[in-house]
């Protein structure tokens, strides 16, 4: 009964009805559900930043620094180009090239999280606090949790990268987890598109 | 590979991530023109820029994700999550009066 609806393959494939790796259907059916969460984060900052809370109050878009985060923009932009290469480099079977691009994907991530600890740093030192006004924790909770997810991210690749270095390449069947990877972190790089313009550019 | 599809080659990929920096870069430069343009110019520059963003998010998804090279299934999920929370959000946004819709 179980076969009819789930089937397995040789390789550790986790192949059913629908033809798709049922780890990749899930993890394409969680994105989906991210941009959810994402967008209740979103929606609340913008239902905020607008908002009078008084005189005196510091409001986050006094604060932006656009050269900057602009370029953090384009770090992060760039990391999904060579999480990319990564991917194809292990399609092609050049382990040391995947290795490589992994490790660059999880170097431009760190400094696009730095980056945030910097803004967020520059902003707490001008008084910007997270508890000062709700448009103010409405922008950190939302840069921070997708800080949060960049981080993730970063842990995942270093996992792989790390473990194509001490077996001397990545597996096929280990090829699923890169591209399943591959995926979130291409996410996390277009819910910040979003967020560079609707938080940043659209003021 | 997804559906035995044919993907870009890395000299594609890069072509692309070039199309996305320029689109940054045009984002950018319009953030700093709306301030020097008319109250027409300024109307336009928010459209304008929510149309730069939705294209490089295509990009990303149907290159980098390889969306376009996928089984329909897996688009159709995608882009019913982020229609409903699109669709959600804004009306959450203009029942409360945040937006105006029409």
């Amino acid at each position: 009964m179980a076969d009819l609806a789930h089937g397995h393959e040789e390789g550790g494939g986790h192949h059913q009805v629908t033809g798709i790796d049922s780890r990749k259907l899930g993890m394409w059916v969680f994105l989906s559900s991210e941009f959810l969460f994402f967008g209740a984060l979103i929606n609340n900052y913008l239902l905020f930043k607008g908002r009078d809370f008084g005189p005196g109050t510091l409001y986050p878009v006094e604060l932006y620094d656009i050269p900057f985060t602009s370029i953090s923009s384009f770090v992060l932009l760039m990391s999904s180009l060579t999480m990319v290469l990564a991917h194809s480099a292990l399609a092609r079977g050049d382990q040391d090239q995947t290795k490589t691009w992994l490790f660059a994907t999880a170097f431009l991530g760190t400094v696009f999280v730095s980056g945030q600890f910097f803004e967020f740093a520059e902003f707490i030192l001008h008084g910007l606090k997270l508890n000062i006004n709700p448009a103010a924790s409405a922008f950190y909770m939302l840069t921070g949790f997708h800080g949060l997810h960049v981080v993730l991210g970063i842990l995942m690749l270093l996992v792989l990268a790390f473990k194509s270095m001490r077996t001397g390449g990545l597996s096929e069947a280990e090829g699923l987890n890169v591209e399943l990877v591959g995926l979130y972190w291409h996410f996390v790089d277009i819910i910040w598109i979003v967020i560079f313009v609707l938080v940043y550019l659209i003021q | 590979m997804a559906g035995g599809a044919h993907h870009p080659q890395p000299r594609q990929y890069v072509m692309i991530a070039i199309v996305l920096a320029v689109l940054t870069a045009a984002e950018v430069a319009l953030f700093y023109l709306e301030a020097g343009v008319d109250a027409i110019g300024q109307s336009l520059t928010v459209p304008a820029l929510l149309i730069l963003s939705a294209l490089k998010f295509y990009l990303v998804v149907a290159m980098f994700m390889h969306l376009r090279f996928e089984k329909r299934l897996l688009s159709r999920f995608f882009t019913s999550g982020a229609i409903l929370a699109g669709a959600l959000y804004l009306i959450t946004l203009a029942a409360l009066g945040a937006v105006v819709l029409f």
